[in-house]
């Protein structure tokens, strides 16, 4: 039989839920056994209580696992009502969580630099990516884009997991340089150290790091996000296309390789 | 007091409890070994499936309403030869372990529907039955259209009857069901499943465009779940085929709820979705009822609803 997928049903409990910029929350919770099993740019699916008529998990990626803890850590923007009702669980409140859900970053170009391209909340799953990238050894730039300075997370925490270079794009010019990511990539690709871009954020964005990326033959991985109902491959609703048909998500990404992506 | 008795006949379809799973919310029953055996359930059903492959519609393919979800997933699916090459073994497996396999069917056309079901004939030994979706809310051609006239639901049956001497049971359209129930039966469907997904819209009112990429969608979750129960009971008062209960099913009450409205057997749909391993939570809650009944077969309890 295929594989099913590896998640399972967690019972967590919140250690901290707390705004961390401009409708971006930073959520800790306790859910030992998920912490040990998720891999970099896997996501999880969490139940959120506060609407007995909302039954639909949320999918988040995270930022952080830490298996001696017993801890995940994700930040999230506050979107929807899904969101909302996260952002007012406390300390101390529990629910349950469905995870590790799908594929995360892979590392099979072994690259010797990689650039790590992340837009809005995207931010979250590159992160773990720079941890990751970190305890394996290989190095890597970022590129961080914002609307504004005050919706801006995550370079304290590049910065502390060894990016070596940095750069902060905003849409108006109140952190770092105005414009786009996409902006900032090209220039970054041009001087050839990089053989490998990983990126997260709004998809019109994605599709133009994968272009630009394969204008100068770098390898590309995109994390796609979609409207999940399951999150384990039974209801086919986060299908992304591919060259090889649609493909659900939740199962065969959420990272997918971006050639492989139909935009 | 022994165990009581949950085994039933679904028109032919041994269950040995009444729990089946509703298609398009299981997968291909693997999916959900990760959660749990799922040789515990009575039967499960197979995501429908056509002669060929299907790429299903564009997203956004689901949002979230009160009680409920709409989808607009378009039956992707891939064909009968990729289920059977995928699942088949899996599946084999599953109905050696004495879990019914019922297999869905799909079709734009009656034309479809036969060489659907002659490649299940050929292809899926396994199969304990076959479900024909005729009302599948989110297809250009075939589905809901099909199956929500009695003339169109009787003849897709009529042309696939002579070609399978297994057990047929139909996926209901949520229109005309008791016309339709009666002309089903009169062609020779052994079980009717009651209902689908129900047609339905939503609106994001700031962008004022469909919340999925059609216009409507298919809604489906415990808020349509009495809406079917008043279809089943409709349904099974008017025929003398066995009925499968589908709608909104979240809880062993829920299920009991379509036994007593006179459901043979229930399948539980949303519910595997937002909490994968529901169905044998809902199976242990429905013997549970069966024992508080104070009877020793859940057989007595099927429409014994009373006014």
């Amino acid at each position: 039989m295929p594989t099913p997928s590896a998640a399972r049903i967690h019972e967590f409990e919140v250690v901290s839920n707390t705004p961390v910029a401009e409708g971006i929350w930073s959520l800790v919770m306790r859910a030992p056994k998920l912490a040990e099993g998720l891999s970099s740019g896997q996501f999880m699916s969490i139940a959120v209580p506060g609407d007995a008529t909302q039954l639909v998990r949320v999918p988040l990626s995270f930022s952080k696992a830490d298996p001696v803890k017993g801890t995940v850590e994700t930040e999230y923007a506050v979107v929807g009502d899904g969101t909302r009702r996260l952002s007012l669980m406390r300390p101390g409140d529990t629910s349950d969580v469905l995870g590790p859900g799908g594929h995360g970053w892979r590392l099979e170009s072994h690259p010797r630099r990689v650039l790590l391209v992340a837009g809005g909340i995207g931010i979250t799953p590159i992160v773990s990516a720079a941890r990751w990238l970190a305890r394996e050894g290989v190095e890597f730039d970022a590129i961080v884009g914002t609307k504004t300075v005050n919706t801006l997370w995550g370079f304290d925490e590049l910065m502390s997991v060894g990016v070596q270079h940095v750069v902060i794009t905003s849409d108006d010019g109140t952190a770092g340089d105005q414009g786009f990511t996409t902006d900032a990539l090209e220039p970054a690709l041009a001087g050839g150290e990089y053989d490998l871009v990983l990126t997260c954020g709004p998809e019109v964005m994605m599709h133009k790091v994968a272009d630009i990326c394969a204008a100068v033959g770098v390898a590309c991985e995109v994390s796609m996000e979609r409207m999940m109902t399951c999150g384990f491959g039974a209801c086919a609703t986060c299908v992304v296309p591919t060259r090889s048909g649609n493909v659900g998500a939740c199962m065969g990404g959420p990272v997918f390789d971006a050639k492989e992506v139909v935009w | 007091m022994s165990a009581p008795n949950m085994a039933v006949d679904l028109g032919g379809i041994k269950m040995h409890n009444p729990i089946n799973t509703a298609a398009g919310t299981y997968g291909f029953g693997w999916q959900f070994e990760g959660f749990y055996d799922v040789s515990q359930l009575g039967a499960i059903t197979t995501k429908g499936c056509a002669a060929e492959a299907w790429p299903g519609n564009p997203k956004p393919r689901m949002c979230e309403v009160t009680s409920g979800v709409m989808n607009s997933v378009g039956l992707m699916n891939p064909g009968v030869r990729g289920l059977v090459e995928q699942s088949g073994e899996y599946l084999q497996g599953l109905s050696d372990k004495g879990c019914a396999v019922i297999c869905q069917v799909a079709g734009h056309s009656v034309d479809e529907y036969v060489a659907a079901v002659e490649l299940f004939e050929e292809l899926a030994p396994f199969a304990a039955g076959l479900e024909i979706n005729i009302s599948c809310p989110n297809i250009a051609a075939g589905g809901c259209a099909m199956g929500s006239t009695p003339d169109g639901a009787a003849e897709v049956i009529r042309a696939l009857r002579p070609r399978t001497d297994r057990p047929l049971l139909v996926k209901m359209a949520p229109a005309r069901v008791v016309e339709v129930a009666k002309a089903l039966e009169a062609e020779g469907a052994d079980a009717l499943s009651v209902i689908n997904s129900i047609p339905a819209m939503s609106i994001d009112v700031h962008t004022r465009r469909s919340r999925l990429s059609r216009p409507t969608g298919g809604l489906s979750g415990p808020c349509l779940h009495n809406i079917a129960v008043r279809m089943v009971w409709e349904v099974a008062h008017a025929v003398d085929i066995p009925v499968n209960g589908v709608g909104g099913v979240m809880s062993g009450a829920d299920a009991a709820e379509f036994i007593l409205a006179g459901a043979t057997s229930v399948s539980v749909g949303m519910s595997n979705l937002v909490r994968p391993d529901s169905a044998p939570r809902i199976l242990s809650e429905l013997v549970s009822w069966v024992e508080e009944q104070g009877v020793d077969d859940v057989n007595d309890l099927i429409g014994a609803f009373e006014c």
